[in-house]
């Protein structure tokens, strides 16, 4: 079942949990649950969202006007509520996207400092 | 779109079921992907408070997470009715009490007087500390000069008190009371009227055209505001006047009359000794600050001014009597009286609100032990100490919410009650209305008690084992809370003491009153006030009538004995001042010493026969006492053993040595009678000299002994003086029995209210005292199980539980013994009545409260003699 034991998991990066929810929706409308089980999942169990973070993150995000909700029913006839991006979502999407690859790359580069000169 | 709490709970619920599908379809157990799936969510209150919170601002929120909770414990107190119902009733009486009476101090102490200006309005009093005279008024000549002296008032108001016969308005002829003032005293008091005018400068001097205003009360209760009332031409006494005008509804002060009449009504008012004499003093003063005057440089000046008086006029002043001036603002002169009775009153109510929270307190610590297995569990899945309290907080909410309302419900017409009580003190509690302080001190108590009442429980420590034991099993009981239990049924048997000890002090001087012996004949005496006839009869005339009604009444059948007199005992109380000096024959006085002082009283001859108190010597007066023979007294007992200690005092002589009787004219003394005291319902010194009406007039009171119901000779009485004089009031007929206990009933009120009080919180104790040994017995099934099983005889167990009730009730007496004794002392501080119960009161609260925690006991301790063994060893 799961790959990892709990010491193995990672904490999530402080502000880094809105841009996985945002990415995880790019390919359509889920559910909380379903957004949980999705970063789990693709993450290969090393990441696990607590539920006290996530539902008020999703509720946040909703508010910035980035997600949309909606009452649905799931593939196993389950009353659930789905959220979906929004234009504004999507842009926000591809900006924290390269503001992430700005901080990995300013992190690498401090970690793992590049060699002198390039050949 | 915002989201709705429904909508939140929806979202979780959906959240938790696909969860728990996923776990079975996984292949798990259905029960334990349940648990499984809520112990992976966390705890769910605090995480819908955080959704929710994204949406609304952090106040908002609280209310709104209080709002649900609130709620939920709504919910689970309808599933504990009795218990909701006790804590609710129970505040009720706690918030209702305090309700009430804070309304009617708010209006008695509190609120402005509608007067203009009214914090510029003083009431100036001259004191005789030295000779025990509270309230000596003034004198015209006084008056006048300090009106010449004083520039810290801008004007001074007179008014001074007379029974007038009034013919012309409202039927029959009837006595008002009527004050007769200046023409400066609306304008001073700042009063307008409702229709016509006031009196003026122009209504005042002995020229002026008789005037006279009617009070509101008057207006609309007698005469049904009938507005022609005014320019009416009315008789008062030998006089006339014209109504003027109605005086606005205001607080009727110095006293509660029924018109207001300018001096020219009153030949009194204009004769020599009032307007000459410095010594008649009957007048009560007012004044009006002048604009940035304050009241402390108004107290100096007129300090001074009256310090030059009594110098400028030695004989005037003894020194003895030590006559000083006091100032005070009208508004608190008018509450004084009453702020003794209602801060009282006060104290007594916010006991019972301390009862009534302990109580409670003790009922909400019993149940929370009872959902300690409901916290634990809430603490266990990530409940924060705020979280917990909250839950704790909504709940004591919403009874104390529910306590509040009934309490505000009972407070509507204890208000009423309270404020006829208290009119008895102060006039303006007449006034006093339900408003809306009512409803903000409702919530006010209800509040802090809800407050308090959240913090009472302990929280489950999050170290301590959660045993889930505690949801299914028996109760278990902490030696702690135990405690708690017993700390506040200890507290509420402390405070009843305090109360019922009061009570009891209330109670037993209520009893010593009405039953102190008077000396006089009180079932059989009838007493009626018959005011001089409205034509103004005086002199031989008045005398005749007197002579005439006393020959027909006598021979009406049932009548023992007539006597007319000048005194009805206790009713009159006041009425003449504080006794007149006199000298006698054989007796100086040291140097320096006072002439003694007696209460002068004219009599009929038979007199003392009607009323029952006997001739020690010599003989009563005789209808050959009268003008033009010799003048005679009878002196009661304590005159002649004070002045003639080696002698008989019949056959020597006194003589009255106030100015206000003229030449000194010798009175040989003819007898000697009992004492008795018509001041005070309990007897005191009572110095006093009789004086035939023959000789003076002035009586204007009958006095007739029955042999049978003396009720039933009313008509009969009324009849034979209207058929000698068709104007002649005939009024307040009673018997001296009756007229104690009419003397007496704010006593009788006041032991009433404060027994209701002690009554309300010995209720809440017992409640109290049972409902922490019945929970106490309740979690200790299986000790008394196992103690019955090990060869207890139930009696043993039944005497144990009954002792610690009993051990609960001596405590709290003795704490509230130290505890009452202390708060008398302190209160002593602020309120100087105040005075510690006696014994007899003292012990007999205690044996209440004693009784009352061993019939508290009776239950429970049968019921833990009657535990069953077998099933209390196997409840665990």
């Amino acid at each position: 079942m799961a790959k990892h034991s709990d010491e193995q998991r990672l904490e999530l990066l402080q502000g880094t949990l809105d841009m996985l929810i945002l990415r995880t929706l790019q390919w359509g409308r889920q559910h909380g649950h379903g957004i949980g089980q999705a970063i789990r999942a693709q993450s290969d169990d090393l990441l696990k969202v607590e539920t006290g973070s996530l539902y008020p993150a999703l509720h946040r995000l909703e508010k910035r006007g980035w997600l949309q909700s909606e009452w649905g029913v799931s593939e196993a006839h389950q009353r659930a509520k789905y959220y979906r991006l929004t234009a504004a979502g999507k842009a926000q999407l591809s900006r924290e996207q390269d503001r992430w690859a700005q901080l990995v790359d300013a992190i690498g580069r401090i970690m793992n400092p590049a060699p002198a000169v390039k050949p | 779109m915002r989201p709705d709490e429904r909508d939140l709970d929806e979202e979780i619920r959906s959240h938790l079921a696909l969860s728990v599908r996923e776990r079975v379809e996984r292949g798990e157990d259905p029960e334990a992907a349940r648990l499984a799936a809520l112990r992976e969510f966390g705890y769910v209150p605090a995480i819908r408070d955080s959704m929710r919170r994204v949406w609304y601002g952090r106040w908002f929120d609280a209310g709104a997470a209080l709002g649900h909770d609130m709620r939920i414990g709504l919910r689970s107190l309808l599933r504990a009715k009795g218990l909701a119902a006790t804590v609710v009733v129970t505040l009720a009486l706690g918030i209702g009490a305090n309700a009430a009476i804070f309304s009617v101090i708010r209006g008695v102490l509190l609120r402005p007087l509608v007067n203009r200006d009214e914090d510029r309005l003083i009431y100036i009093r001259q004191t005789a500390p030295g000779i025990g005279a509270a309230n000596m008024t003034f004198s015209v000549p006084e008056i006048n000069d300090l009106r010449s002296r004083v520039t810290t008032i801008g004007a001074f108001g007179d008014f001074s008190t007379v029974d007038f016969t009034m013919i012309g308005l409202g039927g029959e002829p009837r006595i008002v009371k009527a004050g007769v003032v200046g023409g400066s005293f609306f304008d001073v008091m700042g009063l307008r009227p409702v229709l016509g005018r006031l009196l003026n400068e122009h209504d005042d001097g002995p020229t002026a055209a008789g005037a006279a205003v009617l009070t509101h009360r008057f207006w609309t209760t007698s005469l049904n505001s009938d507005p022609t009332a005014v320019g009416r031409t009315i008789r008062l006494g030998p006089r006339t006047a014209t109504v003027v005008g109605v005086l606005e509804p205001s607080v009727p002060y110095p006293a509660d009359t029924e018109i207001i009449a300018n001096v020219v009504t009153s030949p009194h008012h204009l004769g020599a000794t009032m307007v000459t004499s410095r010594t008649h003093r009957m007048t009560e003063l007012f004044g009006r600050l002048k604009p940035g005057v304050s009241i402390e440089q108004a107290r100096a000046e007129l300090a001074a001014a009256h310090a030059a008086i009594v110098h400028e006029h030695p004989e005037a002043y003894s020194p003895k009597a030590a006559v000083r001036l006091t100032v005070r603002r009208l508004r608190d002169q008018i509450a004084s009286p009453a702020r003794t009775i209602l801060l009282l009153l006060l104290g007594a109510a916010a006991v019972v609100f301390v009862i009534a929270c302990s109580n409670v307190a003790n009922l909400i610590l019993a149940r929370s032990v009872r959902r300690e297995g409901e916290l634990a569990v809430r603490a266990a899945l990530g409940a924060g100490p705020g979280a917990l309290r909250r839950t704790l907080l909504a709940e004591s909410l919403v009874l104390c919410c529910g306590g509040a309302v009934l309490g505000v419900l009972l407070a509507r017409p204890s208000v009423m009650v309270v404020a006829r009580y208290a009119a008895r003190f102060s006039v303006r509690a007449l006034e006093v209305h339900v408003d809306a302080s009512v409803l903000w001190v409702g919530a006010g108590l209800a509040m802090a008690a809800a407050i308090l009442l959240a913090f009472v429980p302990r929280l489950p420590s999050p170290r301590a084992p959660t045993g889930l034991g505690l949801t299914s099993g028996s109760l278990r009981i902490t030696p702690g809370t135990n405690r708690r239990l017993r700390v506040f049924a200890t507290t509420q048997i402390a405070l009843s003491f305090v109360l019922l000890a009061g009570a009891g002090m209330l109670l037993s001087t209520l009893v010593a009153l009405q039953t102190a012996n008077t000396g006089y004949d009180m079932r059989q005496v009838l007493v009626f006030d018959i005011p001089g006839p409205a034509t103004g009869v005086a002199g031989q005339k008045e005398i005749d009538f007197y002579q005439e009604a006393t020959r027909r009444i006598s021979g009406l059948p049932g009548v023992r004995g007539v006597a007319v007199g000048s005194f009805v005992p206790w009713r009159d109380a006041g009425r003449f001042g504080p006794g007149v000096p006199f000298a006698v024959e054989g007796y100086t006085p040291a140097d320096g010493e006072e002439d003694p002082r007696a209460r002068l009283r004219i009599v009929a001859p038979n007199f003392f026969a009607v009323l029952g108190v006997p001739l020690l010597a010599g003989r009563d007066f005789i209808d050959a006492d009268r003008e033009g023979c010799e003048p005679v007294s009878i002196v009661s007992e304590s005159v002649a053993r004070r002045l003639f200690p080696n002698g008989e005092a019949v056959n020597r002589h006194m003589w009255w040595t106030d100015p206000y009787f003229g030449n000194r004219v010798l009175r040989r003394i003819i007898g000697v009678v009992a004492d008795v005291d018509d001041e005070n319902v309990i007897r005191g010194s009572a110095m006093t000299i009789y004086m035939p009406v023959r000789q003076i007039g002035h009586a204007g009171r009958l006095f007739v002994h029955a042999a049978g119901d003396p009720y039933a000779l009313v008509p009969a009485v009324k009849r034979v003086i209207r058929e000698i004089s068709a104007d002649q009031p005939v009024e307040r007929a009673a018997t001296l029995e009756d007229v104690r206990a009419e003397v007496l009933s704010p006593e009788r009120l006041n032991a009433f209210v404060f027994s209701g009080f002690a009554g309300i919180a010995l209720l809440i104790a017992v409640v109290g005292v049972a409902g922490v040994l019945a929970f106490s017995v309740s979690a200790r099934t299986r000790e008394f199980g196992v103690r019955l099983a090990v060869g207890s005889a139930p009696r043993q167990l039944l005497a144990r539980v009954l002792g610690e009730g009993v051990l609960i009730a001596a405590i709290g007496i003795a704490a509230g013994a130290a505890g009452g004794y202390a708060l008398a002392r302190a209160s002593a501080m602020v309120v100087p009545q105040v005075e510690l119960p006696g014994a007899l009161p003292v012990m007999g609260a205690a044996a209440v409260l004693i009784t009352a925690a061993v019939v508290a006991s009776l239950l429970p301790a049968a019921r833990a003699s009657r535990v069953d063994v077998v099933q209390a060893l196997r409840s665990e």
